[in-house]
């Protein structure tokens, strides 16, 4: 399995392009939001300044583009050129085939949650405390997961031309319902009521908290283990499902 | 010749090569002369014995409505070289993937060396070319073919895999920059990275062409001669003339004929007589010869194909003609296929 692995993270690593997409995409969208806000005025309701609060949103948005993107595309196409049936033909279990995906996505998605880290810090002299800094990594990297679990559940449910379009919508519709790319603050009220329980936006809040020294909410982390537990298990059922018909 | 010969002994007795090896050996080499007979004698004595690498019992397989394999019964044994022949939608490739253990059957049972399909291959015991599988993108021949090592447990060098695949030269190329030929190159090597007792190949040759073709067969003969199995589907029916040992014809998901391509050709008539006979001539008579699978009399042509050519021919001078250009034609085994899914489909109709 961990030839697979390492193949795939070899893999991942040499895509230009989509390292390109989704390491400096982020971290660009991150200055062009927050560039010209000075670091004094405050995000309605969270207490953080513009460019505290995008860098997290941004370094989330870089870590769902990493696994949610490449993953859910490549398994379909995977799935129908056949690499999954010559897989099965191999020693490699059956979880082996998604835990090297996984992994492949959580290799690009490391460098994009630091870039716009990086960048922030330089440009928009963002200054937090060091243990923040490690919490917001390892936080945002591992909250990844439920998104990576999502990919995969996509790969496995939709095939050939209609796989993109499916994952953009989604992409997007999390992205912007999550307040990855504006604060949810400036929706109007019934909106805000939706996108409290959007993945995305307890993803989010969970940086947020930390950035204002506080511990993650219960809440928040409450509907990302649902949403992870619903997203693994439907991942799991369509690989099952795909195996039996292949 | 010597090779086949040798290999096929060895195999008999999967369990026994250090001690059976030398004197089989000795044995081979002075019966060479034979090899066909040597190899149909020593299959007959060593089923008895060994478990069969390959054991269908009436497996069956349904698509909705459709019987993809229908009460299917085989068994394939060490060292055979088998190829699976059929038309499309006779049930091949369901077939292999149900040995393959890549889908499950209906009813019946696939043993695969006395164990499931999928403890064969967590074993190390079978490598598969898939015509439907696919390949790793974006990553080069080499990768994948290293990958392909580490995975099976009996692994080859992968420098050796890919000189025997042919495909050293490419080993740096990106796999989504292959040519057809190129990819099947992979493929093989793919399902040749470690010591398979069994390799399964469906339609490996597809995108070939000719001289690649007859280059893949080389390669594969080195294969059986290292003494495995080999099964493999092909449309080539030339090629399941010229390099199997036996061959399955497979119609609607039933085995119509299991054989040596001699007997299958033998099996459909295998071999064509045409004459010209001059003047008044006996039509009934004629159609009455033995042995006749079809007759066709166009004016003063006769063509016949025979189950036995020599018994028919007698059997046209007995009826006291002079036949002129004779000429008696062994027919491709491709024919013979034609001949005999026709025979079949007459009889279910």
């Amino acid at each position: 399995m961990n030839s697979l692995i390492k193949l795939e993270l070899a893999r991942a690593l040499r895509n230009r392009k989509f390292l390109f997409f989704s390491v400096i995409y982020p971290a660009a969208l991150f200055l062009l939001i927050a560039g010209k806000a000075d670091s004094t005025t405050k995000v309605d309701g969270s207490g953080l300044t513009l460019p505290t609060y995008m860098m997290v949103s941004m370094a989330s948005f870089g870590a769902l583009t990493a696994v949610l993107l490449g993953n859910s595309e490549r398994i379909a196409k995977e799935r129908e050129n056949g690499w999954v049936r010559q897989l099965r033909l191999t020693t490699l279990p059956g979880r082996g085939y998604v835990l090297a995906k996984t992994a492949g996505a959580a290799v690009v998605s490391l460098p994009s949650i630091v870039v716009v880290f990086v960048v922030a810090a330089a440009v928009k002299h963002v200054r937090l405390d060091a243990w923040q800094w490690l919490a917001l990594t390892g936080a945002i990297w591992a909250g990844s997961l439920v998104f990576a679990a999502l990919g995969v559940a996509i790969g496995y449910l939709a095939s050939g031309d209609a796989v993109r379009p499916i994952t953009m919508i989604i992409y997007f519709g999390l992205s912007i319902l999550g307040g990855l790319w504006m604060p949810t603050t400036t929706f109007p009220d019934w909106l805000q009521s939706i996108t409290k329980w959007v993945p995305t936006h307890a993803y989010a809040a969970l940086g947020q908290a930390i950035e204002q020294s506080e511990a993650p909410h219960t809440q928040d982390i409450a509907i990302l283990v649902v949403f992870f537990v619903l997203f693994a298990g439907g991942a799991a059922w369509l690989y099952r499902k795909d195996t039996l018909k292949a | 010749m010597t090779e086949p010969a040798l290999r096929r002994t060895e195999l008999r007795t999967p369990h026994e090569h250090d001690i059976c090896h030398p004197v089989l050996r000795t044995v081979d080499t002075a019966g060479r002369t034979t090899p066909t007979a040597t190899i149909d004698h020593m299959t007959t004595t060593a089923t008895a014995t060994t478990t069969p690498v390959v054991g269908f019992d009436q497996v069956s397989k349904t698509y909705g409505s459709v019987r993809a394999v229908d009460g299917l019964s085989l068994e394939l044994h060490p060292g055979e070289t088998v190829a699976l022949l059929g038309p499309n939608g006779a049930g091949k490739s369901t077939t292999l993937d149900l040995l393959l253990g890549l889908k499950h059957a209906d009813s019946g049972s696939v043993r695969v060396f006395g164990t499931t399909p999928r403890e064969a291959i967590v074993a190390g015991r079978v490598g598969a070319m898939l015509q439907s599988g696919g390949l790793m993108e974006e990553v080069t021949v080499a990768e994948l073919v290293r990958l392909a090592c580490a995975l099976h447990p009996k692994r080859f060098k992968a420098d050796d895999v890919l000189a025997r695949a042919g495909i050293a030269q490419i080993a740096d190329r990106k796999v989504n920059k292959l040519s057809g030929g190129q990819a099947q190159r992979v493929r093989f090597a793919l399902a040749t990275a470690g010591d398979s007792d069994l390799i399964v190949l469906d339609e490996p040759t597809t995108g070939m062409d000719v001289s690649a073709r007859q280059a893949f067969w080389a390669t594969m003969r080195e294969q059986a001669d290292q003494g495995r199995t080999v099964l493999f589907a092909t449309h080539y029916l030339e090629e399941a003339d010229a390099i199997a040992d036996r061959v399955l014809v497979l119609h609607r998901g039933r085995l119509l004929a299991d054989g040596t391509a001699a007997e299958i050709k033998a099996k459909a008539g295998a071999r064509r007589v045409s004459f010209d006979l001059e003047g008044e001539f006996d039509q009934a008579a004629l159609r009455a010869l033995p042995f006749l699978t079809s007759i066709d009399i166009s004016g003063q042509t006769v063509r016949i194909q025979s189950s036995d050519a020599d018994a028919t021919v007698h059997a046209v001078y007995g009826l006291g003609v002079y036949p002129r250009n004779l000429e008696v034609a062994g027919l491709g085994l491709e024919q013979a296929f034609v001949a005999i899914t026709e025979a079949e489909e007459a009889k279910q109709s």
